[in-house]
């Protein structure tokens, strides 16, 4: 630590760069928009611009003066309630690893162009996340698959669904026949009940075939855990709501979960303090995750010592305090006397479940082995949580074997010559499958290989043939949610190119003719809709996107004592690992942007920034401060990861809040046929993971290699005061304001005090505000930087994507920033999130510097960009104290192909090279609410207009609304004793407030400031 | 040519140039203004699109349908009061009377024909706003802004013609001096509307008791 410059205990620092303030980080501050560079990428140098310049005046005047000529183009018949022009929303939904998320999607004149969550829908109340959000961008990506492809000794083909028929009509006709001999279906996991209808008629038709369901990302562990708890598997949701106290075990439930978003809501709501409700979390977890962040308590642990954490805990609870376990578990107390020595925390955290029986959680993420999670079901149920907080339903696919498993099975049957066709539904398992199977080697020794998916990925190329998939958005299908309700997939738009959906291919190959997506879905929704008057049901259905009265039955399974004390003894009998410089663990984590590699080309998701790294582009491998320094990594080292003799050279990442000697990877980068956006960033993590260690594992080795390689993070970007850095340190305390939940009780108004403003004059005179006074607020105690705003906010307003070239010099387009800072020691740093968007200030500093008037002020207070009026002087940017406004230093929208020009929202300008911009509070929905409520001859209604972010804000962290209406959500908000404005010592009245943070520390762990008592 | 005292030449105005001194000297003053006047006015939207008349596909009448037949605008342009586009008719519409009326005329084949084949009419856009400008007829016409107001007498027109520069000066003209222009909403399309009483007068009680107050902001019309 003797490299640090000044305390980390005060101060909140947003890197580590920053906060040992290195002279490259100084330097790279300069300047407004740091690492600016005179020369441009591309080869066009100013003097040739301006010959350019010359040639096109001359020009203009032989084009002549008229506009180039429109055409109008009405339909020949319109569609009963189509009005051109007038967006409507269409409900469906999308599946990702069988996890439904429930949308609305806004269709415009036929394209789709923009997801929200679906309001009627109990998992999503109108919330989306980041990967729904970019779903229209895959949809328009130019380099989806266009047509069938059949490859053959190595040369390949363009063929036609005809083509495929042909050869399907002979090939599956000769397999019906034999009742499917050598027959075999790989497919993607879905909650799809047609597909499961089609599964069951493939046992009829090809007895003989075998069916493997993989996903490279799993939550089987979690099933096995609760099969050996309860006889069977069940699914484990959470009701957040109702939870006082909340113990995650590498656990994230706002992000990784099926019920994330409602998870995310509803522990955010019982921690609003206005309704008189707080809960406290505590995470136990090695890398960051998006719960971690939000905890109160948070305790960096290896993955592997997670499973002794809670036997250490389990043993406290029963041994010390008294916890009578519900049953008899003959066996258990010794198990359980294996734990070993408890850190100081456990008998503070045991002491907290106990006074909060029934009212608790203990929650194990999917990463930990099966006894870890049988041990949280049985202490689930001794603190009476389990029907409260921790409740059941039973799982469709119950009996399927595990991913990992089923991929050995099909190896297996392979390696024996039983398998001659296989055909493979979406997923991607050339690139994602295990290591210790030699996939495309599998895939070469079989003779019919058919690959249907969205892309040429990679797996396509290792195919005989590809056929084209529909998007999602051009499907017909139906899933159901984690809790059983049933929704139907309806498509927004024909197939663009000749996609068809898996439940169509299933059925072309079972019944030897084609059969259309919507007759299939249909037929398995009438099982469901009621016989009178099913028409009208079926339209209801479709209309609200879920169908009322279909979810699952809450179980209460019984405990299966003898599998519980064996799976205790297990683990119990396991020792973590002895982890250290020549024996690190590496863990395996989905990527937060690309998920499990399937996103890799959406440019919005891969220019995200990641919530904790801010790495864009690119994964990398994911150190502690300390273990770095102990290995003497630097940030930005190529490495070469080695773990049981597969080795894998990947950047260095150095990141605060880390447990020592872990190592997180995440998955999905490093394609090599993903498209233009997604080949060769990042690493594939995917050759270091074996079928047994799909989670973590140790062993792992870490060499340098010397060479460093380039990471554009977006952490030190518009820092918001380069000025000094002593100023800097000074203010972080007033930018991100934050308490702690005993000092709110001893004065609600602890805000005030925590920074005392200079008298307050104005430099210029003071406007009055008539009629609207828009404004927002952001609840910091329930931003947990999940991102989803940022990308809405991407799709709804046309933002660019520019490249990691561009971010690494600090000119990303995004209007939201996500600042992310950390506080304390860097190895048990606590994080906070503060979402910052221009915040639309009264007496805005932009607008007197303009030369143009390009950025003025409107009588609603908006401040607001005439992007034609824009000279891209820049002296706006330099003038906004909050670094809001971005810049278009290239023509980012020139040359984007036709197709993904149709995912532009036709109500939002597109910016040209020079022009500045920022976030407009969405005036485009503003304005279109204000015709609306007009038209109608009334006032606009409180919530009525909501932005992008706000809408798809899970935890309802933004608000936004009138301020002159006394009686709005946001006014009240805004005089909220919790709400702050940043940078109020400018006195330039911004119109976006803050509400701080609260944190609960349990009282007996706070006596050190970083949560850690000293031990 | 005279040579100066180390013999070099020299050029020297003959005396005639004395006289002409000032009108020169004018000129080139002058003729950045009027460079830039000339400027102007080529790129005006008065000069470049008023008068606009484009030869559309098929020869349709404005003054007979909407004109002599008075037929209502909002027959055919459906959208005028509820979104931003006024929306031009599906072929349908021409159909729902051409398909007894005037069967055989040769002016209606491309209609009749787009109606069986299903292929769109592309008809020319007149007009025609930079896609940096986003007007909402809704907003106009529910607050009694006449179809006249911007597009002028259409029931006149035989081939339809811009009347107006629909240029951003025009447009704050009304913007800010809203009572010359209101008249009651359910004239709105009526053409060649007189308002009974003085038009100012009439324009103020209007925008009193719709309380109308259109705005100049940037953002009301740029995005």
């Amino acid at each position: 630590m003797s490299s640090m410059n000044k305390s980390p205990d005060q101060a909140y620092w947003r890197s580590l760069e920053e906060l040992g303030d290195k002279p490259e980080f100084r330097q790279f501050l300069e300047g407004e928009f740091p690492a600016e560079a005179a020369v441009p990428t591309d080869a066009v140098s100013r003097r040739r611009f301006l010959q350019l310049m010359g040639a096109s005046v001359a020009m203009a005047g032989v084009v002549g003066c008229r506009w180039p000529e429109e055409k109008i183009v009405p339909f020949t018949s319109r569609p009963e309630g189509v009005d051109p022009g007038i967006p409507r929303g269409f409900a469906t939904a999308m599946e990702l690893a069988g996890e439904m998320r429930p949308l609305v999607v806004t269709s415009y004149d036929g394209r789709p162009i923009k997801v929200e969550g679906n309001a009627d829908h109990p998992l999503s109340l109108g919330a989306t996340d980041h990967f729904a959000q970019a779903l229209v961008l895959e949809l328009f990506d130019p380099d989806r698959s266009r047509h069938a492809v059949e490859r053959h000794g190595g040369t390949e083909h363009k063929r036609s669904w005809n083509d495929f028929e042909t050869y399907a009509a002979e090939h599956f006709g000769a397999l019906r026949a034999s009742g499917g001999t050598g027959l075999a279906f790989l497919v993607e996991r879905s909650s799809s009940p047609t597909r499961a209808a089609m599964q069951d008629r493939v046992r009829e038709v090809f007895p003989q075939a075998g069916w493997f369901e993989w996903e490279p990302l799993t939550r089987d562990n979690e099933r096995s855990g609760a099969a050996q708890a309860f006889g069977h598997a069940v699914a484990t949701n959470y009701r957040l709501g109702e939870a006082k106290v909340v113990a995650c075990f590498d656990a994230d439930l706002f992000q990784d979960h099926p019920t994330a978003l409602r998870n995310a809501r509803e522990y955010t709501a019982a921690r609003r303090v206005e309704d008189g409700r707080m809960n406290r979390l505590y995470v136990v977890e090695a890398g960051y995750s998006i719960t971690g962040g939000m905890a109160d308590h948070r305790f960096p642990t290896a993955s592997s010592a997670i499973g002794t954490t809670l036997l250490q805990l389990a043993a406290e609870l029963t041994t010390k305090q008294g916890l009578d376990l519900p049953g008899d578990f003959g066996g258990m107390k010794e198990a359980l006397g294996h734990a070993g020595h408890a850190p100081a925390w456990i008998p503070a955290l045991a002491r907290d479940l106990m006074h909060h029986r029934g009212a608790s959680v203990i929650a194990v993420g999917s990463r930990q082995p099966d006894w870890v999670h049988t041990l949280a079901h049985l202490l689930n149920r001794a603190l009476g949580n389990t029907g409260r907080t921790v409740v059941h339903v039973d799982l469709s696919d119950r009996n399927r074997p595990h991913h990992a498993a089923a991929m050995g099975f099909l190896a297996d049957s392979v390696g024996r010559g039983s398998v001659n066709t296989l055909v493979v539904l979406g997923g991607n398992p050339v690139f994602d499958g295990p290591a210790d199977t030699d996939m495309a080697g599998l895939f070469a020794k079989i003779e019919h290989t058919i690959h249907l998916s969205d892309f040429v990925n990679e797996t396509s190329k290792a195919c005989a043939w590809h056929l084209p998939r529909a998007h999602t958005l051009e499907s017909w299908s139906d899933v159901r949610d984690a809790e059983g309700r049933y929704s139907v997939v309806q498509p927004l738009i024909r197939p663009l190119y000749e996609g068809r959906t898996p439940i169509e291919l299933l059925a072309l190959l079972l019944e030897g003719s084609p059969a259309a997506g919507h007759v299939l879905v249909r037929s398995t929704a009438d099982g469901m809709l009621p016989v009178l008057d099913r028409e009208t049901a079926w339209l209801k259905l479709l209309q609200s996107g879920v169908l009322t009265g279909s979810e699952s039955v809450e179980v209460v399974p019984t405990l299966e004592g003898r599998g519980i004390v064996a799976g205790v003894r297990r683990g119990a009998a396991a020792h973590a690992p002895e982890l250290g410089e020549n024996n690190l663990e590496i863990i395996f984590q989905r990527d937060p942007s690309l998920y499990d590699g399937r996103f890799a080309n959406n440019g919005w998701l891969q220019e995200l920034p990641d919530f904790m790294t801010k790495l864009t582009w690119d994964n990398a491998a994911i150190l502690g401060y300390a273990t770095a320094e102990a290995l003497g990594v630097k940030h930005g080292d190529l490495l070469t990861l080695d773990v049981g003799g597969r080795t894998l050279e990947m950047a260095a990442f150095v990141q605060p809040g880390q447990a020592p000697w872990t190592c997180v990877v995440q998955l999905g980068h490093g394609r090599t046929a993903a498209g233009r956006v997604g080949d060769g960033t990042g690493f594939d993590t995917y050759t270091l993971r074996t079928a047994a260690t799909l989670d973590f594992s140790d062993g792992l080795k870490i060499g340098r290699t010397g060479r460093s390689y380039p990471l554009s993070t977006t952490q030190d970007h518009f820092a918001i005061d380069a000025t000094g850095r002593n100023e800097r340190e000074q203010r972080s305390h007033t930018l991100i304001l934050e308490g702690t939940y005993e000092e709110y009780k001893q004065d609600p108004n602890f805000v005030e005090h925590r920074h005392h403003l200079p008298p307050l004059r104005s430099l210029w005179e003071e406007r009055t505000y008539e009629g609207h006074a828009w404004g927002m607020t952001i609840d910091l105690n329930s931003c947990n930087g999940c991102n989803a705003c940022v990308v809405a906010c991407q799709a709804e307003n046309n933002i660019p994507v520019v490249g990691k070239d561009q971010v690494g010099r600090g000119r990303e387009m995004s209007w939201i920033r996500l600042d992310r800072y950390f506080q304390g020691e860097p190895d048990e740093a606590k994080v906070a999130q503060q979402p910052v968007a221009c915040v639309h200030c009264e007496m805005a500093p932009c607008e007197q510097v303009c030369p143009v008037g390009a950025t003025m002020h409107s009588a609603e207070g908006l401040n607001e960009m005439a992007y034609n009026r824009c000279v891209g002087t820049r002296y706006c940017a330099n003038n906004c104290p909050y670094k809001v406004r971005r810049f278009n230093f290239f023509n980012f929208n020139k040359d984007i192909p036709d197709v993904q020009q149709m995912v532009y929202n036709p109500e939002v300008t597109i910016r040209a090279r020079g022009v500045m911009e920022k976030c407009t509070y969405c005036v485009q929905r503003i304005e279109s609410v204000k015709i609306e409520a007009k038209n109608e001859g009334r006032e606009v209604r409180d919530g009525e207009i909501k932005t992008a972010c706000q809408q798809t804000c899970p935890t309802d962290a933004i608000v936004f609304g009138d301020l002159n209406d006394e009686t709005s959500k946001v006014a009240e908000l805004t005089a909220n004793e919790r709400s702050y404005h940043m940078l109020a010592e400018l006195n330039i009245k911004p119109r976006t407030s803050y509400l701080a943070r609260l944190r609960n520390p349990n009282p007996e762990l706070a006596e050190s400031s970083d949560g850690h008592p000293a031990h | 040519m005279d040579h100066d005292k180390q013999g070099r030449d020299s050029f020297e105005f003959p005396k005639w140039a004395n006289a002409i001194r000032l009108p020169v000297a004018l000129m080139a003053a002058g003729a950045p203004v009027y460079i830039l006047g000339m400027l102007y006015l080529l790129f005006d939207p008065g000069t470049t699109s008023v008068g606009y008349q484009p030869e559309q596909p098929v020869s349709y009448s404005h003054r007979l349908h909407a004109g002599e037949l008075g037929i209502d605008c909002r027959y055919c342009h459906t959208g005028v009061e509820k979104g931003a586009a006024a929306t031009l008719p599906p072929t349908q519409t021409c159909m729902n009377c051409h398909a007894t009326i005037k069967t055989e005329s040769d002016r209606l084949t491309l209609v009749r024909e787009s109606y069986q084949t299903g292929l769109p009419i592309e008809w020319v856009r007149i007009h025609d706003l930079p896609d940096f400008v986003y007007f909402n007829h809704s907003a106009h016409v529910t607050r009694g802004i006449g179809c006249e107001s911007c597009h002028g007498r259409i029931d006149q027109m035989e081939v339809v013609s811009q009347a107006e520069g629909l240029n951003m000066g025009w447009c704050l003209g009304c913007h800010r001096d809203p009572e010359a222009h209101l008249r009651p909403v359910d004239e709105a399309t009526t053409m060649g509307w007189t308002p009974g009483l003085d038009q100012r007068e009439l324009g103020a009680q209007l925008r009193e008791a719709r309380n109308i107050n259109p705005p100049t902001d940037c953002s009301t019309c740029h995005r």
